[in-house]
Order: structure tokens, then C-alpha cells, then sequence
């Protein structure tokens, strides 16, 4: 946590890097992205990222996606009201509410089995396929941030 | 409220065709990276477990049979700490890695379970240990997700 504009200085021992040392996984890691946002609307894909990062505490990725969403046009607020998004619904439009709905039951899959009224909801706002692709990319930043947390990738870090 | 047989939610695998290659070229680099056969069937069945995937965990517990893990081992995954003494040190450590990769909301992934499993792999199995953990954490998304019957396809 920086309080004073010095990081606090943080012992953690190097981890390993996937790229380098798991490179076939990595690229195919990098044909799944690019598949699985296919067709999605680019500011619902950042929502979602960004979401699924703050629920598995993935700071690089947390880091990455509001940077990218910022930079496309997303609104600070829209941003900072992510992490409460049920208690801000007129922030975000029906369809972003499912998918953000969605995006907390397929990550959180400890907690429960996608219910019913999540995945109606969803449905009721996503043509199949469209559903299909954002199953995947809910899926695949859920692998990015295993990647981020377990290696300690740190914000910032390429 | 639908149920477990029958078909999935949805046809995701014919409605998303190009996400399922690259999904699987990845699954199938982690496992072969990893170059343990029963140790991967191991850590399969335990995500699988903990998301609650039943697809996943009836192949993945067959696929274990087949690869000849005894019964036992199979059962008592549930409880390997329990039950260390059916399992060897190296798939403890996998173990132990597998459930803090999985469960991201409770933790950062310890360095007490990271460095227990670097001593026991060496850079490049480890980077294909947390692959694998991260790619079954993907199959068990999509098919809780769909709703995947039990030995179904969709």
C-alpha cells in the first residue's frame, strides 16, 4: 500500500515465469483471449476483466484492464463503482448488470453453481452465441488471473 | 430449475468454435509439460472437486482409473491432508498449489505453498503445474457455467 508516495517495500521472493518457460500454453493462452472477446461489445469486455480481477485480487491485472478501459472512453466513475456495481445499478445498463452478475458466479464457483436466476438474466439480455463468448471471456480472464496471482506479477509488470 | 441430464444450458462449444481449439492446445501443453500422467489426473479431479464440476469430475476420475490410480487415491483426494500418507510429498506440494490457485478469493496464493511446490518441481514443470491448474479452472467454468451433463457434449 503506498500512503506517501514511497511503495512500501515488499521481500517476496521471485515466482516463475509462465511465458518463457510454458511458451505452447502461452500462446495458446493468447488465441484464447482473442477468441473468447470476439463479437463482445469492448466496453462490457473491460467491465467484465475488470470484475473477475477483483475478485481474484489480481493487482497486474486489475492495473491493465482500467488502464486499457480508461483509455478507451470508460468513465472513472463507472470504473470505481465496479467493485459495488449491484448497490450502483443506474451506472450500468441491464445488459451490463447480467453480465456482471454472471461474471461473479462463474468466477466464484466455490460458493455455488451459476444459478438459475443468474444465468436466466444473462440470457435474457445475449443471444447464444454472445452468451457463449462471454462464458468464454469470463472463463479466460479467470486463467490470466491465475497467471497474475500465483506468478506475482506486479502492476505495470510486461 | 433445470437439471443435470439432458443437455447444457447451451450448445457452447458449437456456438464459440474458435475458443474451443486454443482452449484445449493449452490443456494439452500444461499436461504434457508437466510429464506426469497420474499427478495430473490427481490435480484435476481436486479442482474439480472445489468448482463443484460433475462433467469434469467424472472424466477426470475415469481417466485417473484408467491411468491407474487406485480407488482409494481417488476418494480420499477430498482429504488428502488427511491423508498424506497416500500421497507422495511431490503431489502434496501439487495438492496444496492446486487449492490456492483455485480458490483466488481467499487468498494470494501463500508463499509457504509456492515455495513447497518449487522445491519439489523444477521452473519449467512448475510453470506447467500452474497451467494445468489454471486450464482445469477453465473447463470447470464453462462446463458449470453450461450445465454440462454428466458424460454429455455439447
Amino acid at each position: 500500500m503506498t500512503t506517501n508516495g514511497n511503495p512500501q517495500e515488499t521481500h517476496h521472493h521471485p515466482r516463475v515465469a509462465i511465458a518463457p518457460n510454458a511458451p505452447e500454453v502461452y500462446r495458446a493462452m493468447v488465441a484464447l483471449d482473442a477468441a473468447a472477446k470476439k463479437g463482445l461489445d469492448p466496453a462490457l469486455v473491460h467491465l467484465v476483466k475488470i470484475r473477475a480481477s477483483q475478485i481474484n485480487h489480481c493487482a497486474f491485472c486489475i492495473d491493465m484492464h482500467i488502464k486499457e478501459a480508461r483509455k478507451e472512453g470508460e468513465t472513472e466513475e463507472r470504473v470505481y463503482l465496479l467493485n459495488a456495481w449491484e448497490e450502483a445499478a443506474g451506472h450500468y445498463t441491464a445488459k451490463e448488470q447480467a453480465a456482471l452478475a454472471l461474471t461473479e458466479a462463474v468466477t466464484v464457483l466455490t460458493d455455488g453453481f451459476v444459478p438459475d436466476a443468474v444465468y436466466e438474466r444473462a440470457a435474457g439480455q445475449f443471444e447464444e452465441a454472445e452468451l457463449a463468448q462471454l462464458i468464454a471471456l469470463i472463463t479466460t480472464i479467470n486463467a490470466w488471473n491465475r497467471f497474475g496471482v500465483t506468478t506475482r506479477m506486479t502492476p505495470g509488470q510486461v | 430449475m433445470s437439471t443435470a441430464t439432458g443437455s447444457a444450458r447451451l450448445a457452447f462449444y458449437k456456438l464459440a468454435p474458435g475458443v474451443y481449439q486454443p482452449l484445449l492446445n493449452a490443456h494439452v501443453a500444461a499436461k504434457k509439460g508437466l510429464g506426469d500422467p497420474v499427478l495430473a489426473e490427481l490435480v484435476l479431479i481436486r479442482a474439480s472437486q472445489i468448482n463443484h464440476c460433475a462433467f469434469c469430475l467424472d472424466m477426470h476420475v475415469k481417466d485417473a482409473q484408467k491411468a491407474g490410480v487406485s480407488e482409494e487415491r481417488i476418494h480420499l483426494l477430498n482429504a488428502w491432508e488427511e491423508a498424506a500418507g497416500h500421497y507422495t510429498a511431490k503431489e502434496q506440494a501439487a495438492l496444496a498449489l492446486t487449492e490456492a490457485v483455485t480458490v483466488l478469493t481467499e487468498g494470494f496464493v501463500p508463499d509457504a505453498v509456492y515455495e513447497r511446490a518449487a522445491a519439489h518441481f523444477d521452473e519449467r514443470e512448475l510453470a506447467h503445474l500452474i497451467a494445468l491448474i489454471t486450464t482445469i479452472n477453465m473447463w470447470n467454468r464453462i462446463n458449470v457455467a453450461i450445465r454440462q451433463p454428466i458424460g454429455g457434449q455439447s
